[in-house]
C-alpha cells in the first residue's frame, strides 16, 4: 500500500480550487500540513470518492472544505465521535480526522482518549499550533510555558500536554509526530499512519504566525517554520538526544506502533463467536 | 403460534428500531433507558447492525449522525442529563439535515432529578434545546404499542424530510410491560431515504427542491459534497450573504409545515361537541382517557386531544377542536410546558387551565376528575 | 571484475636494492580506509628494516571527501612527498580519485590498482540543477587499461563480498598490492594480524589472499577483449539546466506573501514585489528543489521540472 503513485502529485487534482484561495492567514502552516495529507492520499492512491475527511471546530476544522472529497465539518471537538460512527457504518471509506489542539485535547479529549483506546481504523490528525487562532488566540493545553496569549496576559501558567504519549498511553496503534517544515516526513509519515489498520494519531507541528507569533515575537512565517527544527527532533535520535535536547524533549517520527486488533475486525469476530453458539 | 407478546415499553423500542431498518445504534448508559441499549446490543448484530457503547452522551449522539451521513438509518436513546449533552450535536443534525431518531425516556428533574421516576419535563426542551431556530419533529406514544408504533414512524419521517426525530417516552410507559402483537403493527415496508442520483456535476447537496426536501449525496456515489454546521448555501459551502440565508434557513424551517399531512399525529375522541377539552400527552393522556369516561358518566360533556406528534404542535388541528369549548385542562407531568404553546392558540371564549404535578408521581384519573369538577364549580 | 582462473605472470615488481625511494600513492575519499591501508603499508616498510615516510591529507574530507596518503620508503627517504609523475604505484580506493592522480604515476613502469567502486563527490554536483552533468571522470576502465600497461582494476568490495565480509574490502586491496612489492606474503598477513579487530583475523586474511590471487592471476590481455564496465559517470544531459528546465509557476491571487518561500530558498532565486507577492526573479538558479513548493501554505507555487520524481 505504502507503494509510490505511478503518477506525479498534482496538488489542483485534490483541492476544490473555486474555493481559493483559502481563508487561512498568511505564513498559516495548516495549509502546508494540508499540502502533506493531500500528497500521501495521492501516493497511496486513494480515491477522492473513497475518502472521507471529517473535521471539528477552529482554523483546523475549516481546512477539510478544501479538499475534494466527501467532507463533513462538525462539531466543536467531536470530530473522532463522528468518525467513529462514520466508519463504523461505512467501513469501505478511509477516515480522516482533522483536529486541532483545543478540539482535540481539550473540548475533545475524552473522545480522543476513546478513540485510542478502541483503536477503529481512523487516522487523526492533530494540527497543533498552540493555540486558540480562530477566537483570537486564547491559551490551549499546548501552549508552551510563559507564552503570551489573550487569556494568560502575563504568559502561561499551565502544563503542557504532550498529545503523543497521551495517545500513546491510551493505547492508539500507531502514534506520530511531524513538523510541517519537514513536509516529505509529513507526507510519509501521514502515509505510513494511513496505511495502519488501526488507530493512528499524528501530530503535526504547525505554526500560528498572525496570532500566536505576533503576541510573542516569534518572527515572521519562516522564522517561525525554520524555528521548529530547533525544538524537535527525528524519534530515531533515540536516548541521546533526550539529553541533548533539554528544553522540550520533544521527538518527530513514528514514536509508536502496534498490531493490537483493529476495533472492527474485534467486533465482528465477537459477533462471529455468538452466531456459531 | 400468537405473535402476542408480553414487552417492555424500552424493548419495544429496541425492536421497533430494527424493523424499521435502523444498522446503527450508539448510546451511553442512563437510566432509565439503558434496556433499549441492552436490547439494541443483542438485536443489532444479528442483523449485521453496529452496536457500540460511546464515552459519552455526546459522543453518542456524534456518532449516529457520523453513521447516518455514511448511509445508515440510526438512533441513540437517553433521558434528561444525556438529553441536554446530545443538544448541540442535535441542532447539527437539523441544519444539515441528517436523519436520525433520539429516545428520550423522560426523568424526573432538573438536573440529575429523579432517576426512576416518571415526568414530562422535557417538552420544551425537546422543542427548543438545541440553539437557534430549527425543524424537529417530537412524537409521544402513551402505550408499549405506540412506542412500537411510533419508532417505526420516527425513522420513517426522520429518513423522508430529512429531520432528527426525537420519541419523548415517560419513564412509566418505557418500563411498562404490556401485551402487543408486534407482528401486526410491524407494516414491514419502512420508508428509505432518499438518495442522490443525478448528475454529479454542479451537484447542489440543499438545492430548493419542490418537495423541499433535497436528495441526500451518499460517500462513496461520486458527489464529493461539503456538510458543514456552519450556515451553508445550496451548493453546501459556508456562507454569510443574508440574501442566501434568509433562503436556505426558510427552507429548512419550511419544510416540515409543507409535509404537514406525514407530520401531522393526532388522536382525539369527542372534542367535537365538547365543552371541556382535556389535552394530554404521554401516560398522562391515559389518566385523562380515564377519568373522561367518568366525567361522561355524569353527564360532562368532555372530549380528549392527545397530539402524538407533539412538536411541530398541529396548530390548526387543536384550533378546530377548541371550538367550541369553554374550558381547556392541560395536565402535564411538569410545571406547565406545553400550555404555554396552547395559550398562543386559545380563542377569546376558552379558558385555559393547568394541572401540574412534578413530584415523581403520574397524574391519577382521579386528579384530573376532581380538577374538572373544581372549575365546573368555580364557572 | 571477478576472480582471473588462473596465475600468467608475476606483475612488475621493482628490485629493492635501488638507491632511491620506493613511493606508493594511496587515493580515495573520506571513510574507504586510506589512512589505515597506508599504516600497514608503513608498518611492514618499517619492520623490513626501510626508512618509511608517510605523509597523508585528510583533516577536511570527512566521508565523501579526498583523501591521500603517500607512502615512501627506502634506505634513506629525506622528503614525505612523492613528486608528480615519480608514483610506483598508485593505488586507488575509488575510481575518479584514481584518475585525479594519474600524473603522479612513474610513466612507462608504474602500477595503477584501482577498486572501480565510484562514489560521487560533492564538489562534482556543483551544479544543482536537475539533470545538470555531474563532474564525475569520464575515463572507463578501458580507456585506462589500454594506457596504462600495468593497470589493475578490480572490484574490491565484490571479491570481499564472496567472502562474506563486505568490510574486508580494503585487505583485498592490500592483497592486490602485496604484488606490486617485493615483501614476503607472511610478513604482510602479520601486520594485517595487527590492525584488524582479533575476530576478523581469519576473514581478512583470507580477503588478503583473495586481492593477492586476483591480481596474480590478472591477464590484462582478455580482460581488455572481455571487458564488461563500461561505465562511465559522465554522462551527457539531454536537457539544459536552468529557466527552461525547472519552471516556477506562481499563481498571483492565491499568494498572500507570507515571505516563506524567499526566505527559504537555497538559491534565493525569488522575491517579494512591490504587491508583495512573490516572483521569480533569478529563474536560471532554480535548481527545481522544490522547497517553496512544499512550504507555500497558500498552493500558490508550482514548480514544473520534466521529470518529476516523487519522493
Amino acid at each position: 500500500m505504502l507503494d509510490q503513485a505511478k503518477t506525479p502529485f498534482e496538488i489542483r487534482d485534490y483541492i476544490r480550487q473555486q474555493l481559493f484561495p483559502h481563508f487561512m492567514c498568511p505564513g498559516c502552516g495548516h495549509g502546508i500540513a494540508l499540502r502533506a495529507l493531500l500528497w500521501a492520499i495521492h501516493d497511496l492512491g486513494i480515491a477522492k470518492d473513497d475518502l472521507a475527511i471529517v473535521s471539528g471546530i477552529g482554523c483546523s476544522g475549516r481546512i477539510g472544505a478544501y479538499i475534494d472529497a466527501n467532507t463533513f465539518h462538525t462539531t466543536h471537538g467531536r470530530p473522532l465521535a463522528f468518525a467513529t460512527g462514520l466508519k463504523l457504518a461505512r467501513p469501505d471509506l478511509h477516515v480522516i480526522v482533522i483536529t486541532g489542539d483545543g478540539d482535540c485535547l481539550a473540548i475533545g479529549g475524552n473522545h480522543l482518549i476513546h478513540a485510542c483506546r478502541r483503536n477503529l481504523d481512523i487516522t487523526c490528525l492533530m494540527l497543533n499550533n498552540e493555540i486558540y487562532g480562530m477566537t483570537g488566540g486564547q491559551v490551549s493545553p499546548t501552549t508552551s510555558s510563559d507564552r503570551y496569549t489573550t487569556t494568560t496576559p502575563e504568559g502561561n501558567y499551565e502544563p503542557v500536554f504532550d498529545a503523543c504519549k497521551l495517545a500513546q498511553g491510551a493505547g492508539a496503534g500507531f502514534v506520530g509526530r511531524e513538523m510541517t517544515l519537514q513536509t516529505p516526513s509529513l507526507k510519509k509519515l501521514i502515509q505510513q499512519g494511513i496505511a495502519h489498520p488501526g488507530f493512528s494519531f499524528l501530530e503535526v507541528i504547525s505554526d500560528c504566525t498572525e496570532i500566536y507569533g505576533r503576541k510573542n515575537d516569534l518572527g515572521e512565517s519562516a522564522e517561525m517554520v525554520l524555528s521548529q527544527k530547533a525544538d524537535f527532533r527525528s524519534a530515531s535520535y533515540g536516548m541521546i538526544a533526550d539529553e541533548v535536547f533539554q528544553p522540550r524533549n520533544v521527538k518527530t517520527g513514528v514514536l509508536y506502533k502496534d498490531d493490537r486488533p483493529e476495533y472492527a475486525q474485534a467486533y465482528r469476530q465477537k459477533i462471529a463467536s455468538r452466531a456459531k453458539k | 403460534m400468537s405473535s402476542v407478546q408480553n414487552i417492555q415499553g424500552n424493548h419495544a423500542c429496541a425492536l421497533a428500531a430494527v424493523a424499521a431498518g435502523c444498522r446503527f445504534y450508539a448510546g451511553y448508559p442512563i437510566t432509565p433507558s439503558s434496556e433499549i441499549a441492552e436490547r439494541m446490543s443483542v438485536e443489532l448484530p444479528a442483523v449485521n447492525g453496529i452496536f457500540v457503547q460511546m464515552e459519552d452522551e455526546i459522543a453518542s449522539m456524534g456518532a449516529i449522525i457520523g453513521a447516518s451521513m455514511g448511509g445508515a438509518k440510526t438512533m441513540t436513546a437517553t433521558s434528561g442529563p444525556g438529553f441536554s449533552l446530545k443538544q448541540e450535536n442535535l441542532g447539527y443534525a437539523a441544519a444539515t439535515e441528517v436523519p436520525c431518531v433520539i429516545i428520550n425516556v423522560m426523568r424526573g428533574g432538573p438536573s440529575t432529578g429523579m432517576p426512576t421516576r416518571p415526568a414530562q419535563g422535557d417538552v420544551m426542551q425537546a422543542r427548543w434545546g438545541t440553539h437557534g431556530d430549527h425543524p424537529i419533529i417530537v412524537l409521544t406514544p402513551w402505550s408499549v404499542q405506540e412506542i412500537y408504533q411510533q419508532t417505526l414512524r420516527a425513522f420513517d419521517l426522520s429518513e423522508a424530510l430529512r429531520v432528527p426525530v426525537v420519541v419523548l417516552i415517560d419513564e412509566v410507559i418505557g418500563h411498562l410491560v404490556e401485551s402487543v402483537d408486534l407482528a401486526k403493527m410491524n407494516t414491514g415496508n419502512p420508508v428509505e431515504r432518499k438518495w442522490a442520483d443525478s448528475s454529479q456535476e454542479d451537484f447542489q447537496p440543499y438545492a430548493h427542491t419542490e418537495d423541499l426536501v433535497p436528495p441526500m449525496p451518499r460517500p462513496g456515489d461520486g458527489y464529493r459534497t461539503h456538510t458543514t454546521g456552519l450556515t451553508h448555501a445550496e451548493n453546501g459551502f459556508p456562507t454569510q450573504d443574508p440574501e442566501v440565508a434568509n433562503r436556505v434557513i426558510s427552507r429548512l424551517l419550511q419544510k416540515l409545515e409543507h409535509h404537514n399531512d406525514l407530520v401531522e399525529c393526532v388522536n382525539q375522541s369527542d372534542c367535537k361537541d365538547a365543552e371541556i377539552v382535556i389535552v394530554a400527552y404521554g401516560i398522562t393522556a391515559r389518566a385523562a382517557q380515564s377519568a373522561k369516561q367518568q366525567l361522561q358518566g355524569e353527564g360532562v360533556k368532555v372530549g380528549i386531544f392527545r397530539p402524538i406528534t407533539l412538536w411541530p404542535f398541529p396548530q390548526q388541528t387543536f384550533s378546530e377542536a377548541i371550538a367550541n369549548a369553554r374550558l381547556v385542562l392541560v395536565p402535564e407531568m411538569n410545571a406547565g410546558q406545553l400550555i404555554v404553546e396552547i395559550e398562543r392558540y386559545r380563542n377569546d371564549s376558552t379558558r385555559i387551565i393547568g394541572l401540574n404535578r412534578y413530584d415523581g408521581e403520574p397524574i391519577s384519573p382521579q386528579q384530573i376528575f376532581n380538577k374538572v369538577k373544581e372549575v365546573l364549580q368555580d364557572a | 571484475m571477478t576472480t582471473a582462473v588462473k596465475p600468467v605472470k608475476a606483475p612488475n615488481t621493482p628490485p629493492l636494492t635501488i638507491p632511491r625511494p620506493h613511493n606508493v600513492l594511496i587515493v580515495g575519499v573520506g571513510g574507504q580506509g586510506v589512512i589505515m591501508i597506508s599504516k600497514v603499508l608503513a608498518t611492514l616498510c618499517q619492520e623490513q628494516g626501510f626508512e618509511v615516510k608517510q605523509s597523508e591529507v585528510h583533516g577536511m574530507a570527512k566521508r565523501g571527501g579526498a583523501v591521500f596518503s603517500h607512502v615512501r620508503f627506502g634506505e634513506i627517504v629525506h622528503s614525505p612527498t612523492i613528486p608528480e609523475g615519480e608514483a610506483d604505484v598508485l593505488l586507488a580506493l575509488e575510481w575518479a580519485e584514481g584518475m585525479r592522480w594519474m600524473p603522479y604515476l612513474r610513466q612507462q613502469s608504474g602500477t595503477f590498482i584501482a577498486d572501480t567502486q565510484r562514489i560521487v563527490p560533492p564538489f562534482a554536483c556543483r551544479n544543482r540543477t536537475r539533470g545538470a552533468r555531474t563532474g564525475y571522470v569520464g575515463e572507463t576502465i578501458q580507456t585506462v587499461m589500454e594506457q596504462v600497461e600495468n593497470s589493475f582494476a578490480l572490484d574490491a568490495m565484490g571479491i570481499a563480498k564472496q567472502l562474506g565480509v563486505v568490510k574486508a574490502a580494503n585487505t583485498v586491496l592490500l592483497g592486490a598490492l602485496s604484488t606490486a612489492l617485493d615483501f614476503p606474503t607472511e610478513a604482510w598477513k602479520s601486520v594485517i594480524s595487527k590492525f584488524v579487530p582479533p575476530q576478523t583475523t581469519k576473514v581478512n586474511l583470507l580477503a588478503f589472499d583473495a586481492g593477492r590471487e586476483w591480481a596474480l592471476g590478472f591477464d590484462r590481455e582478455s580482460e581488455l577483449r572481455n571487458i564488461k564496465d563500461t561505465r562511465s559517470l559522465h554522462q551527457e544531459s539531454t536537457v539544459e539546466a536552468g529557466a527552461d528546465y525547472s519552471r516556477v509557476e506562481i499563481t498571483e491571487e492565491w499568494c498572500k506573501g507570507c515571505d516563506i518561500c524567499v526566505k527559504f530558498c537555497p538559491e534565493r532565486c525569488l522575491i517579494m514585489n512591490e504587491k508583495l507577492i512573490v516572483e521569480m526573479a533569478e529563474p536560471e538558479l532554480c535548481t527545481g528543489c522544490r522547497m517553496c513548493e512544499w512550504l507555500c501554505p497558500d498552493f500558490a507555487i508550482t514548480v514544473h521540472t520534466p521529470n518529476h520524481v516523487p519522493l
